[in-house]
């Protein structure tokens, strides 16, 4: 498609200085977002540059949340995948709180992601909306069956999680 | 602030001791945006310096090639880490991050456009202007393109590296999988690119997936990028060359290596 041709076609190429920003939010929408693949992409170049963002993410979720994918195993990538899908990130830290804290609701968080979960609980403060922040008082937290309590910022697994 | 000379490694936490016993090492790059900007510098990297082995800060967040103004912050932060390091150039990457107030998790392609290429010369002037060392950037390696190229990749990286006078970090592996997956010639890429404005060169691992090569950072070099390599040196040997591995980090003598394939292929001495 040549410009003029893009132009006859309504498509934002025919505006080539104001539309670069409303293009690249498009095509990181149909990336991260679940928005729709822009018009003149290769779909299943797409698919694959959306797979290998997600794939990217889980890894970086791993490194914050160590506890959490050990315990899922073979079965992190998946399950961080599926969830993650359509879902723009909130950074590391939050996609795996919020990961952990849906699979905690669903009966299905392992033993070591539920005391990971109950140690950050315990330490931070986190609303699922706005960035985690450290708790100034003495804190607990639970997840799974296991509790962790912090006084003074030292943080302690009180009880493990049922194996 | 030796420039950056002969074969490197991408310093890591996870390999950092690894990294602290290569006797022969003259040059690391360590990704910016993990460098605090104030409050102690990483050991590692504090011990290098002592051995004044050159740290080049290779940024990976500015976003060059957003339309939107670079965030003043995220340069700020680029050039005290700079600063703090004593490094002799920093680099980034020709691409964008994040648009719309999201962020896509990694780097993406532009469009070779006239307006993309003006939007990127901006903001590298912007990023220039705040500098206290010269830039060098990356061309990345992208699963796609876009739909309506003006032009072609020799003709988009040559523009953008004239009308900012920035160097060229080329990634050796990002061009054998652009050209792998649009099924082009790697070769005639390199007899279009200003080879002498290359500061230093990336090389790196990477695996097939789904159709597609991944440039994934977390596999092997493949012998066909090592090919690549010693073509390009053939045809103007770059001043340093560096190993860049970002996970699946393999046992030290599989990484040493690695690191003297690119010494053997490139001819600079070996550094493990």
């Amino acid at each position: 498609m040549n410009g003029d041709e893009a132009a006859a076609a309504g498509h934002p190429a025919s505006h080539p200085s104001g539309d670069l920003a409303a293009r690249q939010a498009a095509l990181v929408a149909a990336l991260v977002a679940g928005g729709p693949a822009p018009v003149g992409f290769d779909p299943a170049a797409l698919d694959a540059a959306r797979s290998a963002l997600l794939r990217k993410r889980a890894g970086e979720v791993a490194r914050h949340w160590p506890l959490l994918a050990a315990g899922l195993g073979a079965d992190w990538p998946a399950t961080f995948v599926r969830w993650a899908a359509g879902r723009p990130t909130a950074g590391s830290l939050r996609d795996g709180w919020d990961l952990a804290r849906e699979l905690r609701d669903r009966g299905t968080l392992p033993p070591l992601g539920a005391e990971e979960l109950a140690v950050r609980e315990a330490v931070d403060r986190y609303d699922g909306h706005r960035p985690p922040r450290h708790r100034r008082l003495p804190g607990w937290g639970r997840a799974g069956g296991a509790v962790a309590i912090q006084f003074a910022g030292r943080v302690r697994l009180l009880t493990p999680a049922p194996r | 602030m030796t420039p950056p000379h002969g074969v490197g490694i991408g310093w890591r936490t996870e390999i950092a001791g690894f990294v602290a016993g290569l006797p022969g090492l003259r040059f690391v790059e360590v990704v910016a945006e993990s460098v605090p900007a104030d409050g102690p510098l990483p050991d590692g990297l504090v011990a290098l310096r002592e051995r004044d082995v050159a740290v080049v800060p290779h940024g990976v967040r500015l976003s060059l090639g957003g339309a939107e103004p670079v965030e003043p912050a995220r340069v700020a932060h680029l050039a005290s880490v700079a600063r703090r390091l004593d490094a002799p150039l920093v680099s980034e990457h020709i691409a964008f991050v994040r648009a719309g107030g999201r962020e896509a998790g990694h780097l993406l392609p532009l469009p070779r456009s006239r307006g993309a290429v003006d939007a990127t010369c901006a903001n590298v002037a912007r990023a220039q202007a705040e500098l206290p060392v010269p830039i060098a950037l990356e061309p990345i390696a992208a699963l796609f393109d876009w739909p309506d190229d003006e032009l072609d990749e020799a003709e988009f990286l040559t523009e953008i590296l004239d009308r900012t006078g920035a160097l060229l970090l080329l990634d050796v592996a990002n061009v054998y999988a652009n050209a792998r997956n649009r099924g082009t010639d790697p070769l005639a890429l390199l007899d279009r690119l200003p080879l002498d404005r290359i500061a230093y060169l990336h090389v790196a691992g990477g695996a097939e997936h789904g159709g597609f090569y991944h440039d994934t950072h977390t596999h092997p070099v493949p012998s066909p990028v090592l090919d690549l390599l010693g073509e390009l040196c053939a045809r103007h040997r770059p001043p340093a060359l560096l190993l860049e591995r970002d996970g699946h980090y393999p046992p030290a003598p599989e990484l040493r290596a690695e690191l003297d394939a690119l010494a053997g292929v490139s001819g600079y001495p070996v550094v493990t």
